[in-house]
């Protein structure tokens, strides 16, 4: 038994929010592959935890002309699998195959692995080479967070009390966008990342935009980065400003050295990878 | 603080009063005495506990019981027909895939996800779909045989028996 707390399907978003902002120690469930661990783990003792996954408008995964939306109840398998999001933004695939298990899959969701807030993240970094935007119902209001001013500090975002996050919002990829997702783990099988990197690049704005997570507190967007000049002059550009915008620490999974030094290879290789068919370069 | 919830499990209506915090996999293995489905790590790493829910590959121990209300479960106690073994048991048996048998029911329930989903999988499929299984006897070939011969059998009987 994980606990003494009681459960609620809610019905509705004005539910879930009515109901997280009254009762105290109240928790959202998605997945629960994040949460029912925390609390088998002592960790977190709610008292009351709210299922979002019968909401009908949170199962919605819609990639429409201008504006992708990728609601909270998706688990990362079917957003995987989704031919559009497969083929034109393959890194943000990628990221969500990276995560635990097939079984964790089935059940773990996106906007899960976001407001979880571990520095480690997958889907973080490549969300944020995207300019993705959290849509969050409150008790009163609606608002809309740019992911850049999500993450806080570990395990910690700017949700506040009664806030539930409805979905994902990723503008259209432009034509030609190029993204990669690079993850290094301690095993080949499943792992939480040493060091996670991800980067999209815009071939006819060429700007190039890096993120870096798993080496800071919270997942970290680069300055953008104009494709201009060599290859290898830009790849040194991104590890340079990765180099200021970081602060490796160590831990269960690696050294603060080894994290410093395999993030600039990553870095080399993603930024290799984005601009190899670059033309005139 | 306790739910009445009813599944079907194995095709069979059940019915059980639970607390919130009961997990799918104690369910199963206490109250409805289906001990079949194994308890390894209980945070989601070994997939001993792996089920179907509505069809898809789960971990029971990171289901609350409650959020399975109105669902249906199928858990190795469901894969015989009649005291029949399905194809896929009799492939693990043949194949020699398994050894001390913990992972075995966790193994065969991703494994028969995977022939639902993709009844002629590439071996690359198959060690994907079972690498939340672990397994600490056989080394896993005689395993991802074993999927393969069955996906071959399934294949040559047109169903699966
Ligand atoms: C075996 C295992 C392997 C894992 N491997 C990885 C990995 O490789 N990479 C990785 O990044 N993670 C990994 N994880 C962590 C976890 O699976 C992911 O972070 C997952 O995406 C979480 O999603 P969830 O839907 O299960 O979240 P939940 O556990 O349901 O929720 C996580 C947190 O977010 C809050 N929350 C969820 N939805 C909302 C919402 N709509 N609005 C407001 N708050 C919300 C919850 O209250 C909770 O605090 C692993 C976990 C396990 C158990
Ligand atoms: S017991 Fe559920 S995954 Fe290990
Ligand atoms: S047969 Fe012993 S763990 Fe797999």
């Amino acid at each position: 038994m994980l606990g003494a707390f009681d459960y609620v399907r809610a019905r509705s978003v004005e539910e879930a929010c009515r109901l997280l902002a009254e009762r105290d120690d109240a928790v959202i469930l998605a997945g629960g592959t994040d949460l029912l661990v925390e609390v088998r783990n002592g960790l977190r003792e709610p008292k009351l935890v709210i299922d979002v996954k019968a909401i009908d408008e949170l199962a919605r995964l819609d990639p429409s002309d201008e504006e992708w939306m990728i609601g909270a109840a998706v688990p990362l398998n079917r957003l995987a699998e989704h031919r559009a999001i497969r083929e034109s933004v393959p890194a943000l695939a990628d990221a969500a195959l990276s995560i635990g298990t097939y079984q964790l899959r089935n059940r773990a969701t996106l906007v899960g692995n976001l407001c979880n807030a571990s520095p480690a993240a997958d889907a973080a970094p490549v969300l944020l080479t995207l300019d993705a935007k959290l849509s969050v119902a409150g008790p009163k209001d609606f608002r809309t967070i740019p992911i850049a001013e999500f993450f806080t500090g570990v395990k910690r975002t700017c949700l506040t009390d009664g806030e539930v996050v409805t979905d994902i919002r990723i503008p259209a990829p432009p034509q030609g966008l190029k993204t990669v997702f690079f993850k290094q783990q301690r095993i080949r099988g499943h792992d939480l990342a040493v060091v996670n990197v991800a980067g999209s690049y815009d071939p006819t704005a060429k700007t190039l935009k890096v993120a870096v997570g798993s080496c800071a507190p919270t997942p970290v967007l680069l300055e953008p980065t104009e494709a201009t000049g060599s290859t290898a002059a830009i790849a040194e550009r991104v590890v340079e400003l990765a180099e200021g915008a970081t602060s490796p620490i160590s831990d269960v999974r690696a050294s603060a050295e080894y994290r410093r030094a395999v993030l600039p290879v990553l870095l080399r290789r993603l930024v290799d990878r984005l601009l190899s068919e670059r033309s005139g370069a | 603080m306790t739910h009445e919830i009813v599944l079907t499990v194995n095709g069979q209506t059940e019915r059980a009063t639970v607390p919130a915090s009961m997990t799918l996999l104690e369910l199963l293995r206490e109250p409805l005495h289906l001990t079949g489905t194994k308890e390894g790590c209980g945070i989601g790493e070994c997939g001993a506990c792996t089920v179907l829910l509505d069809g898809a590959a789960v971990t029971a121990c990171l289901v609350l019981a409650v959020e399975a209300d109105g669902c249906d479960v199928q858990t190795i106690e469901g894969e015989a027909n009649d005291g029949q073994l399905s194809t896929l048991q009799q492939a693990f048996i043949d194949a020699g895939a398994a050894q001390c048998g913990f992972c075995t029911p966790g193994m065969i329930l991703s494994a028969r996800a995977l022939l639902d989903r993709s009844p002629n999988p590439t071996d690359e499929e198959i060690v994907e779909a079972i690498a939340g299984n672990l397994c600490r006897c056989t080394g896993y070939e005689a395993i991802i045989a074993a999927v393969r011969r069955a996906a071959d059998r399934i294949g040559g009987e047109g169903s699966d028996g």
